[in-house]
């Protein structure tokens, strides 16, 4: 097939420079002092200060960076490998048995993946509350374990990618259903689980609104809600602390995780997205 | 230190609560020694005012959160008191807020542990708002009377004569333009707080509201032509362009101060210490002057933000949760010492306000100005005010409203109507009955 | 915008609801395990459902039906607090805002997805390699991040972009300002959800298979116009599923306003529909009342979304 390329190449470098810049930005600001952030030119370097900027990051607050770092991987770490194990679970139920109910269930979980998140919160916030959850890691971790979709997309890759033939022979030989489901079903949809489990990890790296509600002890937050934290101590103090560089700073090492994760990880989770798409 | 409780804290929480145990968990088992009096507050360098209280309280141990700034922190707040369960024994409280946290039952009545004794040590109108007759419901920190911070070196260069009625300082502005036609007298922040600061050094009271005379009433007089006539002066110098439309507290904002765009600004007792930290480039080139006034030779005075302890109704102890609110900062001197010279507080303790070593201080930022020999006498003058049990609801709108006035959506005159007219809907809405 | 679930490719080319139960019901005699064991696979996940999705629903749905009010405390008042929100002016301008919103920014945004989508599908070099992974990458930085990122982009301290007309004598512009601020707000979200609408939607063209349009190709067309009138259509289920998740995204607009509140106090406390339920809540302590409104948007949202999926499968169950 024959393609013009200058015109669609022109087009990529200008989403290119759109797409970049903003991240270009972070990184050439986390090397100033926070002086320099305010009068040098904002997308070009001034004294490099990177390290220095990393070291009072650590220090600040007696480290508090360093807690909401390790907190956040630890919330979405948790919260990923439950709602994936949940949603891989109840995906291959939904696909591979016969049950009472299942069809209503199967219709009632496209509404739910429909109700906005946000909407859950508050309610959540006050039962968490009776059962004292509340400003506690589980406040965050077990609304996250929710992931309609997850169930729904493993449910729709099994029914593809995962053979009955296979399993009834399993039957047959008598192996039990769970063994079945370890041994036989979870190393084929494997695609599948790498892709539900990345993308509920970023829902739960990334969410500010849950911990924001669920959490006032500063040890526990995350870093969506520390680095906001300080953002708005920076500003209500003028920069007298120094915090605007931090907050650069911190907004930078919160990023690199998970775009390196998704570099790295861009073979499973593209075949995951693409697979379910081939018949 | 704190670093191994936040570990301890993390580790309870993963071995305490499994996911099927959930009921389990939560609070944590008691020790013996030192009471625990939990403290939220959001005061800069409030660290070693909580190691000061603890080292002279050996039967006292205050364990400190920040647990937000200004809205983050109420937010949590009330949520925690909806719910019943997560506030603290003792939390920081703007006084605006002070009836709003009053009528959600929140706040424990000091007075029945002797914290009537501390009436003198007070600014007079700080007291009065944390009190209600002799309910004592919130002792008083810090305040923040206002005064006029102008750039001395150019008011001085340009000939222009320092405002002493607001007459004048609209005149100040039309000079100020034609010296530098990209510099404003000041900018109007749409700070509800702000603009609320100005009405009361008009001598407008717009709210009255006593939980112990009656719950259900409150009075709204935003239209009264004292507070009117705030709105619609600064309104026009807005319209003129005499005056810049950018908010306060952002860095541009700072950074607008800080090369000549604003010469003034109507300010707080606690500025000087806000500012001489981030204005590098002026510093030394800013004076203050006593506020404006509306008639030539009065003396109105007005006040813009200050904040207070409270004990909150959920404490474990109130008894010594009351004693932390009273002596966190009260007569203490290391306290203060802190407070004045790292967080430049603007202290509401009558005789630490009076003290020589806080007047008679020279602020380099000031040119070596003793500022405080003009906010003191400000906060000694300043009389009754009162706010609602929605003050949230009555800045929002403040705000908003002004804000829509700026982007020319609406004419300032109707700016303190519409306000008046939401807030009197919301208030009734909320079962007052509202009087003027 | 929050959206907590992806979409691939997968689901794109499976309509909800029909093919999904034919397919299982053509299986059906095949599947012959124990109903019991299917269940037990089910129940962890049902029950985080009931927990955590059910019960709240069901809790704030009984929290609307009673009003709080500061001086009178709590009483019942069945759809009360309904009449109140579908007749609060804040609530309904925060609502037209949002839906103004999203009629502009939503097809500015799946349409730029869309041409890169086609792009790459076409095209295959190096260069569109690195295009399609750094297009992506803005999905990876989390809201938050992102308003604050944009926030010191925009102004005129840290950024470079609002002094750019002085280099030419004209006034600096002044983002935050109030005509401004849906235009800035729209363009952050449209740098973060691109990439990844992008990305859905060419996951979903390589799922197109070859011979649709090598017949095209032989007779001469363009590749536009394969694109326009074989590709486009072959990938529309894809595209409308697209459009419902940013439809649901952009009606609980919240963390960006929220965020940007702190750069551009313009930013009311009813600036969009799910800003003013926080604000209830969290600054005027009517839980009751927030409730309402969370539970009317939610209510509106999944009508709208399911009207959506309804229509969708319709107007295919005609073609077909």
């Amino acid at each position: 097939m024959k393609v013009k390329t200058r015109l669609p190449h022109l087009l990529m470098g200008a989403g290119i420079l759109y797409f970049l810049v903003p991240l270009l930005w972070v990184v050439v600001a986390a090397t100033k002092s926070q002086p320099d952030l305010l009068d040098s030119p904002a997308l070009w370097f001034a004294d490099f200060n990177l390290f220095d900027n990393i070291g009072q990051l650590f220090r600040e607050d007696d480290g508090a960076y360093g807690k909401w770092l390790v907190n956040t991987a630890l919330y979405s770490g948790l919260s990923a490998l439950g709602a994936t194990a949940l949603a891989a679970a109840a995906g291959y139920g939904l696909a591979r048995f016969q049950f009472l109910g299942k069809r209503l269930f199967e219709t009632a979980l496209l509404g739910m993946i429909m109700v906005p998140a946000t909407a859950l919160v508050l309610p959540t916030y006050l039962i968490l509350s009776e059962v004292e959850l509340v400003d506690t890691m589980w406040a965050v971790i077990l609304p996250s374990l929710l992931s309609p979709f997850g169930a729904y997309l493993i449910r729709v890759y099994v029914d593809e990618s995962v053979p009955v033939e296979l399993i009834d022979a399993a039957r047959i030989d008598r192996a039990g259903e769970l063994r079945i489901f370890w041994q036989i079903a979870v190393p084929m949809m494997r695609p599948a689980i790498v892709t539900v489990f990345l993308f509920t990890l970023v829902a739960t790296w990334n969410n500010y609104f849950l911990p924001l509600v669920m959490l006032s002890d500063s040890d526990l937050y995350p870093l969506t809600v520390g680095l906001t934290t300080w953002f708005n101590t920076a500003q209500q103090e003028a920069g007298t602390r120094m915090l605007f560089n931090l907050v650069v700073t911190g907004s930078l090492l919160a990023i690199v995780p998970l775009i390196v994760a998704f570099v790295l990880l861009q073979r499973f989770w593209r075949s995951g997205a693409a697979a379910g798409a081939l018949k | 230190m704190l670093g191994t409780t936040w570990l301890r804290k993390l580790r309870a929480g993963l071995a305490a609560c499994g996911l099927l145990a959930v009921a389990a968990c939560g609070g944590a088992g008691g020790d013996d020694g030192p009471v625990t009096v939990s403290v939220w507050a959001w005061y800069p360098e409030f660290k070693g005012v909580v190691e000061a209280f603890n080292a002279s309280h050996p039967d006292i141990k205050v364990e400190w959160t920040n647990a937000g700034t200004g809205a983050d922190h109420y937010a949590k707040l009330k949520t925690a008191l909806t719910a019943g369960k997560g506030a603290p024994d003792v939390a920081m409280i703007e006084f605006q807020q002070i009836p709003t946290f009053i009528i959600l039952d929140a706040l424990v009545d000091m007075g029945e542990y002797g914290a009537n004794d501390d009436k003198g040590l007070y600014a007079e109108w700080a007291w009065k708002q944390a009190t209600d007759g002799d309910k004592v419901y919130a002792i008083p920190v810090d305040g923040g009377p206002m005064a006029l911070m102008y750039r001395k070196d150019l008011f001085d260069q340009y000939g222009i004569p320092v405002p002493t009625t607001w007459a004048e300082y609209g005149e100040a502005a039309v000079k100020i333009k034609a010296a530098d036609p990209n510099a404003h007298i000041a900018s109007f922040g749409s700070d509800g707080g702000w603009i609320n600061g100005l009405m009361w050094q008009a001598g407008c009271r717009p709210y009255g509201y006593s939980q112990a005379t009656a719950k259900d009433q409150v009075k709204i007089n935003l239209t009264a032509p004292e507070c009117k006539k705030v709105v619609e002066f600064y309104g026009d110098l807005v319209d003129k362009g005499l005056m810049a439309k950018d908010p306060f507290f952002t860095a541009d904002a700072s950074a607008a101060l800080d090369s000549g765009k604003y010469w003034t600004w109507a300010a707080a007792g606690w500025t000087p210490g806000y500012l001489a930290g981030s204005l590098k480039n002026t510093s030394g080139k800013w004076a203050v002057a006593p506020m404006p006034q509306w008639t030539a030779g009065a003396d109105e005075q007005g006040d813009w933000g200050g904040s207070t302890f409270t004990v909150t109704k959920q404490a474990k102890n109130p008894k010594a949760a009351a004693t932390v609110a009273r002596e966190l900062f009260g007569k203490s001197k290391a306290a203060w010492d802190i407070g004045l010279d790292k967080a430049f507080l603007y202290p509401l303790v009558r005789d630490v306000a009076a003290d020589p070593a806080f007047t008679g201080k020279a602020y380099d930022f000031f040119n070596g100005q003793k500022v405080n020999e003009i906010f003191v006498p400000v906060s000694e003058k300043l009389g009754e005010f009162q706010f609602t049990p929605f003050q949230d609801f009555v800045y929002s709108e403040l705000n908003d409203r002004s804000a829509e006035a700026m982007s020319g959506s609406r004419p300032w005159s109707t700016v303190l109507e519409e306000t008046q007219k939401n807030v009197v809907a919301y208030a009734e809405q909320q079962g007052f009955k509202v009087s003027k | 915008m929050t959206r907590s679930l992806p979409i691939t490719a997968s689901e794109a080319d499976d309509p909800p609801a029909a093919p999904v139960e034919s397919r299982a019901r053509r299986r059906s005699r095949r599947v012959t395990a124990h109903p019991v064991a299917g269940m037990l696979f089910v129940l962890p996940f049902f029950l985080v459902v009931v927990a955590f999705l059910v019960v709240p629903l069901g809790y704030a749905f009984w929290l609307s039906l009673s009003t709080k009010s500061l001086a009178l405390g709590t009483r019942f008042s069945g759809l009360g607090n309904y009449v109140r929100a579908f007749t609060d002016p804040v609530l309904l301008d925060g609502l037209l805002r949002v839906v103004l919103f999203g009629l502009v920014q939503i097809p500015i945004m799946l349409g730029i997805a869309l041409a890169g989508a086609l792009v790459l599908d076409a095209v295959t070099t190096k260069f569109a390699m690195a295009f399609r992974l750094i297009a992506f990458m803005p999905y990876a930085v989390p809201a938050v991040v992102g308003a604050l990122m944009w926030g010191f982009l925009y102004s005129r301290t840290f950024g470079p972009f609002a002094d750019l007309p002085t280099l030419v004598g004209g006034d600096p512009i002044d983002f935050f300002s109030v005509s401004l601020l849906l235009v800035s707000l729209g363009n952050i979200v449209t740098w973060a959800w691109t990439g990844y609408n992008m990305i859905i939607l060419y996951s979903a063209l390589q799922g197109v298979p070859r011979e649709l349009y090598e017949a095209a190709v032989i007779d001469g067309a363009t590749p536009v116009q394969i694109a326009l009138r074989v590709k486009v259509p072959a990938i529309k289920q894809a595209i409308s599923l697209a459009a419902i998740f940013t439809v649901i995204g952009t009606m609980q607009f919240f963390t960006e306003p929220q965020i940007m509140a702190r750069f551009a106090p313009q930013i009311s406390a009813g600036y969009t529909p799910n800003l003013y339920a926080y604000n209830q809540a969290f600054a005027y302590s009517d839980f009751h009342y927030s409730a309402a409104v969370s539970f009317a948007l939610g209510f509106l949202v999944f009508v709208v979304a399911y009207a959506f999926v309804f229509v969708n499968n319709r107007r295919r169950g005609k073609r077909a």
